[in-house]
């Protein structure tokens, strides 16, 4: 049995007008402590103000790249009845832009399907990769949960650099030197 | 002088914080399993960053800095409870530690929340948030632990056979603590105590778990110690000490 | 499209400054040199846990105490991300884990050599992890994207280490004279093993031009070093500071400081496994794995009996 558990993908929300984006990934045994987990890994800094953890296998993901290939279209299964699945995009290839974030969520009754419904409606934007995640495999934190979840970060003032104010002192002992140098 | 009553309750809460912190941060880069790793350490500054509060609040009342009186007390003017200062163990030995302590600070803390002393209620209002988080997580550990695999199961048992007993000290009263929970100030330990044991005693035998029977003498003093404590003490405070207090560090 | 048509449209999209992502192509070659860079990157934090990790229960004031604490716990969370960004290309943590603990994975050497007093904790923080952060700026700018996004959230949360350790090299090297020994004592041990940090010289450095091309480095490992250089050595010694390299100069011409030569049979041999701490450190890492085994079986169990997970 792999020693490391499985692995859950993890998203936050950093603000009230931003979506969840991927911040990465915790292994945890079950999705309880996935959520836990995805807490204390991601949340050590402050501005965070929701949590998803989503089991990795439930996440079908596509490059645009992969997209060229249409083999994934005749995949679809319509057997399954109707749910509502999430979508996910990488926009950009900035810094900023580089994360997968949600930006809505479709009906559909297989991942596939959600999928080519979401390119005919997500279509707005120059789009790298796309993540489609039926809702029922998301866990979330609970809206009860999230103070004792996130408000404690904000008090952990050791891991905001200004804590440690060295160049204010490295300045005067440079204009200390230059002045005897003069 | 129940400003003196209430110094020496400060400074016990303070030193349980403190020292627990300080054997839960032994575990670090040593735990099962990364994740854990990050998030017991998260436990263990949490309440370091407890005891700073507390120490603060201590040297509002008396004067001491808190590093003169973390860095420069010897063992037998410590204050915390035995229970803390034993060696982390095995890690159903510092998880079940942890809970049982969790549990004492959580009914302890949503009755200092309504302290008639503001500074008491000010930080007690802080540290709540955080130590509901706490419970959470080491419950759900326990949990784990105690219904996992047999191995799991009797580690947890042992744990909790020889941990019972010493979290038990945690509802022995200071002298002069009478007046303090008179004055509303701090909640009376008598019913603490028994909202820990229906907490403690619900959720371990959910988790499959024996209450100990047979309790041992309960550790009466603050003042006595274990010979761990020293040897925690001699590991703390040996940089500290290489020069006088004052020095910064 | 045939191979080496994929190979130039790979190409192509990196030089444009395309991210390559997990499931597009990509050589073989640019998965395993990036597996191996991740997860060496991965390890590293890890076992950098350990040379900090012992000074916690020592630290001589609560608030360096929390700081060290903050940091150590920081550098699992890096390994954490690490792990994650090589998993994507298709490495599963329990692999790596095991190559580390066989002793068949590489880690930095740096942490091979052992922390002998208090002032190793400034010392590390200033030049290790100053080291350590201007590798990881550059990486932030790599074309794998996780290994990218990944770097971008270390460099946010390392600012403070490097700090919190600059405050206390600038104390100590103002202190009081055990002090300032202290502090001296650790440069004359930490400065060589950290310009080793940056790897061999870019003539020994067979995967460098590769890298490059590919845009996961965009600096050479001279360059790097270098610029640590530059950046560090005026600052220790404005400190008064006594950098253990006689050689040690500026060079108006380059508006360099140029730097002896480093002692690579040493350099060599810590990395092939015979430094002063290998065996303790990989030892450390094993103990908390198989100590921590039942741990992770009780979940599993747990997770199988209730969960419906298994």
């Amino acid at each position: 049995m792999d020693s490391q558990w499985q692995i859950y993908q993890v998203f936050e929300k950093e603000r009230a007008d931003l979506p969840h984006r991927n911040a990465g990934s915790v292994h945890a045994s079950d999705a309880e402590m996935a959520l836990e987990n995805a807490r204390d890994v991601f949340v050590r800094r402050p501005n965070c103000l929701s949590l998803w953890v989503v089991p990795e296998r439930a996440i079908f993901s596509k490059t645009v790249e992969e997209l060229q290939d249409n083999a994934w279209r005749t995949e679809m299964q319509n057997t399954s009845a109707e749910e509502s699945y999430l979508v996910f995009q990488k926009q950009g290839q900035t810094a900023r832009e580089t994360f997968v974030v949600h930006v809505g969520d479709v009906a559909a009754n297989s991942p596939q399907q959600a999928l080519e419904r979401a390119l005919e409606t997500f279509d707005d934007k120059n789009v790298f990769v796309w993540w489609i995640v039926p809702e029922r495999a998301i866990i979330k934190n609970e809206a009860s949960d999230a103070p004792s979840m996130f408000e404690p970060a904000h008090w952990k003032k050791y891991r905001n650099h200004l804590s440690y104010p060295v160049e204010p002192i490295m300045r005067e002992l440079k204009s200390a030197q230059e002045m005897l140098e003069e | 002088m129940p400003n003196n009553s209430l110094a020496n309750k400060i400074l016990s809460v303070a030193d349980d914080s403190f020292i627990l912190g300080h054997r839960n941060s032994e575990w670090a880069g040593h735990a099962p399993i990364l994740e854990e790793d990050i998030a017991f350490a998260n436990i263990a500054l949490d309440e370091l960053g407890h005891a700073q509060l507390w120490y603060e609040l201590y040297q509002e009342l008396t004067g001491a800095e808190p590093d003169r009186v973390i860095f420069f007390r010897s063992a037998a003017e410590w204050r915390n409870t035995q229970l803390v200062e034993l060696p982390k163990g095995d890690w159903a030995f510092s998880m079940t530690r942890q809970f049982l302590f969790d549990v004492y600070e959580n009914v302890s803390l949503e009755r200092l929340v309504h302290s008639t002393n503001p500074r008491v209620q000010e930080i007690a209002t802080k540290i709540r948030t955080e130590e509901i988080y706490h419970l959470r997580h080491t419950s759900n550990w326990v949990k784990r632990l105690g219904l996992g695999t047999d191995e799991s199961h009797a580690r947890m048992q042992r744990a909790l056979d020889e941990l019972w007993t010493y979290a038990l000290q945690l509802f022995v009263p200071l002298e002069n603590e009478r007046e303090l929970i008179a004055e509303n100030v701090v909640p009376d330990l008598g019913i603490l105590r028994d909202a820990w044991q229906e907490k403690t005693v619900t959720h371990l035998s959910a988790s499959g778990l024996q209450i100990p029977e047979n309790i041992d003498s309960v550790p009466n003093l603050r003042a006595e110690h274990t010979e761990h404590l020293a040897e925690l003490l001699q590991d703390l405070q040996q940089v500290a000490r290489s020069e006088k207090f004052g020095v910064e560090w | 499209m045939s191979e080496q048509e994929k190979l130039q449209e790979f190409e192509a999209r990196i030089a444009r400054g395309e991210k390559i992502e997990p499931g597009d192509w990509m050589p073989e070659e640019y998965r395993k040199q990036l597996i191996r860079m991740i997860s060496q990157h991965a390890h590293s934090e890890i076992v950098g846990m350990l040379p900090e990790g012992a000074w916690i229960t020592r630290a001589p004031t609560l608030r360096r105490k929390i700081t060290l604490l903050a940091k150590v716990q920081d550098e699992g969370g890096h390994g954490q991300y690490l792990y994650h960004a090589a998993e994507t290309l298709g490495a599963t943590r329990a692999e790596m884990i095991d190559a580390l603990l066989t002793g068949k994975a590489k880690y930095a050497s740096v942490f091979n050599y052992p922390s002998l007093t208090w002032a190793d904790m400034g010392m590390i923080g200033w030049l290790v992890d100053g080291a350590a952060i201007m590798n990881q700026t550059m990486l932030a700018h790599c074309s794998y994207g996780p290994y990218s996004r990944a770097m971008v959230r270390i460099c946010t949360e390392e600012t403070f280490h490097k700090k919190q350790g600059m405050e206390q090299v600038i104390k100590y090297a103002r202190g009081t004279p055990p002090q300032k020994a202290m502090v001296q004592d650790a440069l004359n041990r930490w400065w060589w093993p950290v310009l080793m940090m940056f790897g061999p010289h870019d003539s020994n450095s067979p995967n460098s031009a590769q890298l490059i091309r590919w845009g996961v480095k965009t600096k050479t490992n001279d360059e790097l070093r270098q610029e640590f250089i530059n950046k560090t050595a005026p600052d220790l010694q404005l400190l008064g500071l006594k950098i253990p390299d006689p050689a040690l100069h500026y060079d108006e011409a380059s508006d360099n400081w140029i730097s002896g030569e480093i002692d690579w049979d040493e350099f060599w041999r810590v990395v092939k496994g015979d430094g002063p701490c290998n065996k303790e450190r990989l030892a450390a890492r094993r103990d908390a794995h198989e100590n921590g085994a039942w741990v992770r079986e009780a979940l599993n169990a747990y997770a199988e009996r209730f969960e419906g997970e298994g």
